[in-house]
């Protein structure tokens, strides 16, 4: 089994134990992306120098009888993350030279821990798409089925960790960017509540949505990242300073008399038949570990996807409009004047889903379209925070599908750009309310992975981690790996 | 259903040009997501405040202090064109 296939407990106790340094560990993952890569294009950047180097500090440091749980676990980074002095290009020619002069909070906080990032992974163009294919690397491929997508936009991350590359990498989630790519690739990830992981240095899409969170096999690993990248940050006001708890530490509760809702609109025609019968299946897992099950309805399901694609693109057309080829980014060559040089500079250095939403965006916020499109938004997504609220006060945990299919195929002709967005219907709803939700593994369907998606009360992550770790004590489907023959 | 015209006129807002090749196809797209948006429109939303971010009361902001983050030489090291302390675009004044 490749070291990464392991658990962090478990590479952490090893390291303790010493039956393995930091430096072998990064040695093999390098290895491991050197072989798998090629194919599955994960990873955009690797530093391999600098990740030994740093791998053999962790080992002095461990020598001295320092042993904190990430100290020397290799781990890489959605390349949305600005890293100082190491190429952060956001899937974009727009930023393909760029270089941060510093690091993004949750960099910063990983690399105080102890954790080695080895280098960036690939990632849909500014996190926008829901199966990494618009990307300025190219399309990063599923290891279950190299012909489908691994979902979108954290898909390096998600594919990075499904193939045994290493055993954790970051996500950021606006709307299913975490969740979507963990289910199809057989993996957790958890989009922790708004707020609670500092935005600080990573790249901006959706502001009011735009959350940092784990990716790794288990919730357990999860717990055990979370804990170091949670808290509040001063370089971010939205960040919260409510307390960070110790996730790992309440993994082991009991889930009797836990309130599960299952909303009857998650199973509707949007979902495959097969992925509903693997949701309830592991609904009822979960009640035979002691919680209660009730249907529960958000009527307005639907209506997030609406209105998510009206206020994701209006902030992301606001946000976007920083890359103007003068301070840093992609420049046109030989701009007439100043008006060309913005104009070409963004036509060409943005990729076709980019302007495609930063055009939407610019419209619904013209004045013209302001309280038709926007303002209308806005409201739709108080009363959807409201219908999660009202049932969140019912039950503990909203239990469903993470996405609506498995993963599909790659460069999908028949799927219109409208039927891309559906594949976030399941996920958008935390995003639009500010919710915590994981997704972990939860099936097969011919052969392909199935997400279950927990969501919790805002700052629920210990009981979404907790809930998710009981499945997985009770279930193998997150030890489950993709036969990696077709691509070595 | 918005003209093609209308769309480049929100292209130039957003400081993008669309190809005469491409203006059909971007003009189909757009539509094609603006019709998603049609089922807003029946929503009740009177008495509804909008809602611009799901934050909480717990962002406590930090003293409002000078500091320097990252410095001027490391940051003018992405500037695609520069001299001395200067990013440079092409003449603005004759």
């Amino acid at each position: 089994m490749p070291p990464a296939f392991k658990s962090i407990a478990t590479l952490s106790q090893e390291l303790k134990n010493g039956e393995v340094s930091s430096r072998q560990l990064v040695e093999q993952a390098v290895a491991r992306i050197d072989t798998l890569n090629p194919e599955l294009n994960a990873v955009v950047c690797l530093e391999a120098d600098q990740a030994l180097a740093n791998a053999d500090q962790a080992d002095a440091k461990r020598a001295k009888g320092e042993h904190s749980p990430l100290l020397g676990i290799p781990m890489l980074h959605k390349d949305i993350f600005c890293t100082q002095g190491m190429r952060t290009t956001c899937g974009s020619k727009m930023l393909a030279d760029f270089v941060p002069p510093y690091d993004a909070t949750v960099v910063q906080k990983l690399k105080d821990a102890g954790m080695i990032n080895l280098g960036k992974c690939n990632m849909d163009e500014f996190a926008m798409g829901s199966s990494n294919e618009t990307s300025v690397f190219g399309a990063c491929k599923n290891p279950w089925d190299v012909t489908r997508v691994p979902g979108g936009s954290s898909g390096g991350s998600a594919v990075a960790v499904a193939s045994g590359m290493v055993p954790f990498a970051t996500g950021t989630d606006t709307g299913g960017s975490i969740r979507q790519p963990a289910a199809l690739c057989g993996i957790t990830g958890l989009k922790p509540t708004y707020g609670r992981v500092s935005r600080y240095g990573m790249i901006a899409f959706a502001s009011s949505m735009d959350q940092a969170g784990p990716m790794a096999h288990s919730a357990q690993d999860c717990a055990l990242v979370l804990n170091a990248m949670a808290g509040h940050d001063p370089l971010d006001s939205t960040c919260d300073n409510t307390p960070v708890p110790n996730y790992h530490q309440t993994l082991d509760h009991p889930i009797t008399g836990l309130r599960i809702g299952v909303p009857k609109e998650f199973f509707s025609s949007h979902l495959n038949t097969e992925v509903a019968t693997a949701i309830d299946t592991a609904v009822r897992e979960l009640e035979r570990a002691g919680a209660t099950v009730k249907e529960v309805s958000l009527p307005s399901t639907d209506l997030a996807v609406s209105t998510y694609y009206v206020i994701a693109p209006a902030e992301a057309s606001a946000n976007l409009s920083r890359y103007d080829g003068v301070r840093y980014g992609y420049r046109c060559e030989a701009p007439s004047d100043l008006q060309d040089l913005y104009v070409r500079s963004r036509t060409e250095g943005f990729g076709a889903e980019v302007k495609r939403r930063i055009l939407v965006g610019t419209f619904t916020l013209s004045a013209a379209s302001y309280d038709q499109y926007f303002m209308k938004a806005q409201q739709v997504r108080r009363l959807i925070t409201q219908e999660y609220d009202s049932v969140l006060n019912e039950v503990d945990v909203i239990a469903g599908p993470a996405a609506p299919n498995t993963a599909f195929a790659l460069n999908d002709t028949s799927k219109s750009i409208t039927d891309m967005y559906m594949e976030d219907v399941f996920t958008i709803g935390a995003n639009l309310a500010g919710l915590p939700a994981i997704s972990l593994p939860a099936g097969l369907v011919n052969g392909l992975p199935v997400g279950l998606q927990l969501i919790g009360q805002r700052f629920g992550e210990a009981q979404l981690l907790n809930v998710a770790h009981q499945f997985q004590s009770r279930t193998d489907w997150h030890t489950r790996r993709p036969t990696l023959e077709a691509v070595r | 259903m918005t003209q093609a015209s209308t769309v480049k006129d929100v292209a130039a807002l957003a400081r993008l040009t669309i190809s005469e090749h491409d203006i059909e196809n971007v003009t189909a797209e757009f539509n094609q997501t603006l019709a998603l948006f049609d089922a807003l429109q029946s929503v009740d939303t009177n008495g509804l405040a909008p809602m611009v971010n799901p934050c909480t009361a717990n962002q406590p902001l930090r003293t409002d202090s000078v500091a320097t983050l990252v410095g001027r030489e490391e940051l003018m090291k992405n500037a695609p064109s520069k001299a001395e302390n200067y990013f440079l675009v092409p003449r603005v004044i004759d």
